[in-house]
């Protein structure tokens, strides 16, 4: 019994080298070794231009921890994705559920992911427009109604939470739609026999959808956090007005990727901009690592 | 409409008979309500900036803020998307607010065809076979090469652009659609982890079957995993499709040749030309929705086909 | 270094066998067929150096192959090109970058040729030139055109106000009690009921048109289109120790926060658009809109005020300050990237960019400036015959009242420093003094001082 046990396990690891073949192929020349590189990028002075840099030892790391910049664009982020995470997740999973409940027409599905399907720079400044403070079609509405005219991207308290509410528009149909193809997966008899048990959709939500759908919703929590530390494109054309410095007012939405790309594009600091990318991806993996144990999202119910 | 809306378990008939079906369903008739009310309001804030890119698109630049914030298009045209097609007179072009700069519509439209069907094929199939040993697999050290996997979602994706950048320069592959879609077609991080956690969720039976029977993993991938995955692996090719169709940065610096230049970069005529000047909103607009109806096209084609083509309940 | 050094070496005598032979196969000595890359960022100037490269080409054989990219994309395509060594062979460059290049040595040192081509620097105008001197004194560009900054005014609010042309031209300015100037703005600017900014009862919190406004200025640290060339009127000199190339910016300088202080107040009054309104769509649109009745303006964006519909658009030179009346004057120009296959035809198209031939055409297109004064008189006769008066923009070149962008390293930071500095200034959350020596600080810091 162990030695066929054993046999099985190695032929499942060949198997399992077979199959990873393509894509580690891939991973390994295309995402592993320019990781590293930049990895080793972050202990010198690299410099784009150059196309090489020396060694400088911590330097990069020091310089950090003593950069206001970089803390602020930290605090900026760190808002940026608890706002983006917590309205967009509860939002989707509204949606999805809603989807699979209320109506599966394939038009409304279509219609909720529409915003995702243009591209971001496109999105970044259609509402960089819609809501600017004077000629925004937002504005004029908002005063018809009587709230009357809001800064919005213009103004250091809310820019932060408009680029949030920006960034649901887009994501918030494409997110519901990754939960709803989990819920897909959750097979009905399931809801039958709560349904005979008297259960309501709530119960039902939190007994039978919310758990049998840990894995798909700690890959949209994953793919949401990460996505929103590495906001960019938004900021980088929604933010500073049209040909303003991106990331104002006065620093209020200088989110940590924008900085990163300024140092490594404008201020020619490849090196540094490497090592900020370096404790970002940590921080990230950090976030992962207890999205997925907190979820136990490498494990499902169902299998 | 599927015939799938008759899924829904919670039907008045389906819940206990007496007094309380009375209570039940009209709490249900209300609750519904409620919930097409929150649906319709959430559609018609994702359509109206819609609306307002028609709008643009609809209307000339030298008209755009004399308007007056009307919500129809002062003096409707199509003079922008005429000038996105490259069918405009040079003395409309500029009456419009436009440029000089040549934009090759069909040809561009044909590059980004070849690049996200190119993108699509490849890593769907490589990157499935790579979920399958991450999810149905078992052997040592799983998790953690997984793990490997996905930290490369970690880093930004500028740091991988300028190495694979240098590395296709080297391999004499820039201004090819090889070079082009080197970096994508044999995986993303976001495939390999989006299709093993849809695996993981694949009952184990039917493999099991299978197994007993005597098929290898190859035929059980193929024969049984991938069937059961149609759902989840059409979801995955239209996003993939999707995705690198939006792609811009990469092929905006390794595809610079009109041959193999993409919409996305081609498209990018319409943003600012100059330092601290206003985009050609116009001619902006127009080009997204033009850029945009292929995918819009496929998803309304293919929407049916994701997530629902397949009844899970079957299997178990 | 090695690199960089060797190839001018080379180079004068392949351009002398060129002069002889015509038929100097160029850096890498292969074959005829020379095809260089061009990069530039301005679409609308892509039709008159197309016409240039044709003319080229018919001269001399080698093929110039023109691309664009939006500013936005560039500078970024631009790094990555150069960290493969890819660059485009001759792109234009921009002074707030150049010092970046000259610092890496990736653009080549053009003075072997100026002198073997006996090319003549003085008949470009003045000072343009001369930006293009590295620290290192060799010369990394010849310039093509030039910009200065004045006002577009809306010219049918200004009859509303009772304002007359020469008013503007004659405006005084000074940050106490702002001069003339300050009056001309009050008198334009229009509340919703209708009340202008110096009659009583004129509300500033909703104001339908502003009397001035202009660019977001956190976009340069040289306050090029807003506060620069009005602290420069009060003598202000934004490097101590000279321009190009000084180190010692002087941000905590008291004239820059009057100036600031100025432009605080008059956000407050509603005279000038308040930095919220600047970080939307941007001043042409307000412009545009109707809602801006001055508007300051760069030279090279002339052409996105004339072309509005139903706005009759005049050009006047900034007020006089208690030092004068002055503009920034800026220039751009090309140059050539070290990893070039063919430095000498890089070169010859160098000098043919910069050469009567071709900037008679950039002034037929009339977009901006040429460098050459004879080719700014064909722009100035194009635009006369659209009707068009830019002198507002010349007349700065005739008094000699122009003085240059500032050429320093790191200007980017300098910018990111000060740009925030001058938001919260705008903001009204801090006091001048107060922000821009907080920022001269970091400023001495990046700067290494």
């Amino acid at each position: 019994m162990r030695e066929r046990w054993q046999r099985l396990r190695q032929h499942q690891g060949a198997v399992a080298s077979l199959f990873l073949l393509p894509a580690g192929f891939g991973f390994a020349i295309f995402y592993l070794w320019p990781s590293l590189r930049a990895l080793y990028m972050s202990f010198t002075d690299y410099s784009l231009l150059r196309g090489e840099g020396e060694l400088v030892g911590l330097q990069n790391y020091e310089d950090m921890i003593a950069d206001p910049l970089f803390w602020q664009s930290m605090r900026v982020t760190g808002l940026y994705v608890l706002i983006n995470i917590v309205v967009q997740t509860i939002l989707a999973l509204l949606i999805a559920v809603m989807m699979d409940r209320l109506t599966r027409s394939v038009i409304i599905r279509g219609i909720l992911v529409l915003p995702w399907l243009i591209p971001q720079v496109v999105v970044g400044l259609l509402w960089l427009w819609m809501l600017d403070p004077r000629l925004g079609v937002v504005n004029h509405l908002l005063n018809v109604v009587g709230i009357g005219s809001q800064g919005f991207l213009g103004s250091p308290d809310q820019v932060v939470p408009s680029l949030a509410g920006i960034n649901t528009w887009r994501f918030v149909g494409y997110t519901a739609l990754l939960l709803f193809a989990g819920l897909q997966m959750i097979p009905k008899h399931l809801y039958e026999s709560a349904a005979l048990d008297g259960a309501g959709e709530i119960r039902m939500f939190f007994r039978v959808t919310l758990p049998l759908l840990r894995p798909v919703l700690a890959l949209v929590l994953v793919l949401s956090v990460v996505g929103s530390f590495q906001v960019f494109d938004l900021v980088q054309v929604a933010t500073g007005g049209i040909g303003g410095q991106p990331g104002g007012p006065a620093d209020s939405s200088l989110v940590i990727y924008v900085y990163i790309f300024r140092q490594a594009f404008n201020f020619n600091n490849a090196g540094y901009a490497a090592a900020m990318s370096a404790v970002l991806a940590v921080l990230l993996a950090l976030v992962t690592v207890l999205i997925m144990r907190g979820l136990r999202g490498s494990r499902s119910d169902l299998a | 409409m599927s015939s799938t809306t008759k899924t829904s378990p919670v039907r008045p008939g389906a819940s206990k008979a007496g007094g309380e079906a009375g209570r039940l369903l009209a709490r249900l008739r209300l609750s519904r309500g409620f919930a097409w009310l929150v649906l319709f309001v959430i559609i018609l804030v994702t359509l109206f900036p819609f609306f307002w890119i028609l709008r643009t698109a609809l209307t000339t630049n030298s008209s755009l803020f004399t308007g007056d914030q009307s919500m129809l298009p002062p003096e409707p045209t199509l003079v922008n998307f005429r000038r996105v097609l490259g069918l405009a007179t040079d003395e409309e072009v500029r009456a419009a607010g436009g440029s000089g700069a040549e934009l090759r519509f069909w040809l561009y439209l044909r590059n980004s065809v070849v690049f996200s069907t190119l993108v699509t094929v490849g890593q769907v199939t490589s990157c499935a076979m790579a979920a399958y040993a991450f999810a149905r697999l078992k052997w040592r050290g799983r998790d953690a090469v997984f793990y490997v996997f996905l930290s490369s979602l970690m880093v930004p994706p500028v740091f991988i652009l300028i190495p694979n950048f240098i590395l296709l320069s080297d391999l004499d592959l820039l201004d090819t659609f090889a070079g082009l879609v080197a970096p994508f077609i044999f995986m993303t991080p976001f495939m390999v982890f989006f299709l093993r956690q849809f695996f993981l969720g694949i009952s184990s039976e039917l493999e099991e079957a299978a197994r007993l029977d005597g098929a290898g993993h190859v035929r059980i991938f193929a024969r049984i995993c991938v069937p059961v995955m149609a759902a989840p692996l059409t979801t995955a090719a239209i996003l993939a499709y999707v995705i690198a169709w939006n792609e811009f940065m990469w092929p905006l610096v390794a595809g610079n040749d009109p041959s193999v230049r993409v919409l996305t970069v081609g498209l990018s005529v319409f943003r600012s030309g100059q330092p601290q000047a206003a985009p050609d909103w116009s001619g902006l607009m127009a080009a997204t929705v033009l850029g945009a109806l292929p995918v819009i096209l496929l998803f309304l084609l293919m929407g049916r086909r994701i997530v629902d083509s397949i009844q899970f309940t079957g299997i178990k | 270094m090695q690199l960089r050094r060797a190839r001018p070496a080379v180079a004068p005598l392949c351009t002398a066998a060129l002069v002889l032979t015509a038929a100097c196969g160029g850096g890498s000595g292969s074959d005829d067929d020379v095809t260089l890359a061009y990069w530039l960022w301005d679409d609308r100037q892509i039709a008159q150096y197309q016409q240039c490269a044709d003319d080229f080409t018919a001269e001399t054989g080698v093929e110039v192959d023109i691309s664009q990219y939006g500013w936005e994309d560039y500078w970024s395509n631009l790094n990555t090109q150069f960290a493969a060594r890819r660059a485009p062979d001759v792109f234009t460059n921009h002074l707030a970058f150049y010092p970046q290049f000259v610092a890496n040595e990736v653009i080549l040192p053009i003075d072997e040729y100026i002198e073997q081509d006996e090319v003549d620097l003085g008949q470009y105008f003045p000072g343009l030139a001369d930006l293009w001197v590295g620290q290192d004194d060799q010369r990394y560009g010849l310039p093509k055109d030039w910009d200065t900054i004045a006002y577009g005014y809306n010219a049918e609010y200004l009859e509303d106000a009772g304002l007359t042309e020469d008013d503007l031209w004659n405006a005084t300015w000074d940050p106490s009690d702002g001069g003339t100037f300050e009056e001309i703005i009050a008198s334009l600017s229009v509340d919703v009921n209708g009340v202008r900014g110096n009659e009583p009862g004129f509300d500033a919190d909703n104001v339908a048109v502003f009397g001035l406004s202009f660019d977001n200025p956190s976009n340069s640290a040289s306050g090029q289109t807003s506060w620069g060339n009005f602290a420069h009127s009060l003598g202000f000199e934004l490097l101590a120790d000279g321009n190009p190339w000084g180190t010692d910016y002087q941000f905590d300088d008291p004239r820059l926060a009057e100036t600031l202080d100025w432009f605080g107040r008059m956000i407050e009054a509603g005279y000038v658009t308040p930095l919220s309104d600047l970080q939307g769509v941007g001043y042409v649109s307000l412009f545009e809109a109707g809602d801006v009745a001055l508007a300051i303006n760069g030279s090279w964006a002339i052409g996105s005020l004339t072309g509005i519909d139903g706005i009759e658009v005049g050009f006047a030179p900034l007020p006089e300050g208690p030092q004068g009346r002055w503009s920034i004057y800026n220039g751009i120009a090309d140059s050539i990237a070290v990893n070039t296959d063919h430095p000498d035809e890089a070169w010859q198209w160098v000098k043919h960019l910069g050469s009567v031939e071709c900037q008679n055409i950039v002034g037929e297109h009339a977009v901006v400036f040429p460098a050459i004064p004879e080719s700014l008189e064909i722009a100035e006769e194009v635009r006369a015959d659209a009707g068009l008066d830019v002198s507002a923009y010349t007349t700065y070149l005739e008094e000699e009242a122009t003085f240059l962008h500032p050429v320093t390293t790191n200007f980017d930071q300098v910018t990111q420093a000060v740009g925030s500095a001058v938001d919260e200034i705008l903001l009204g959350s801090r006091p001048a003094a107060e922000a821009l020596q907080e920022a001269q600080e970091q400023v001495d810091s990046i700067m290494g001082r």
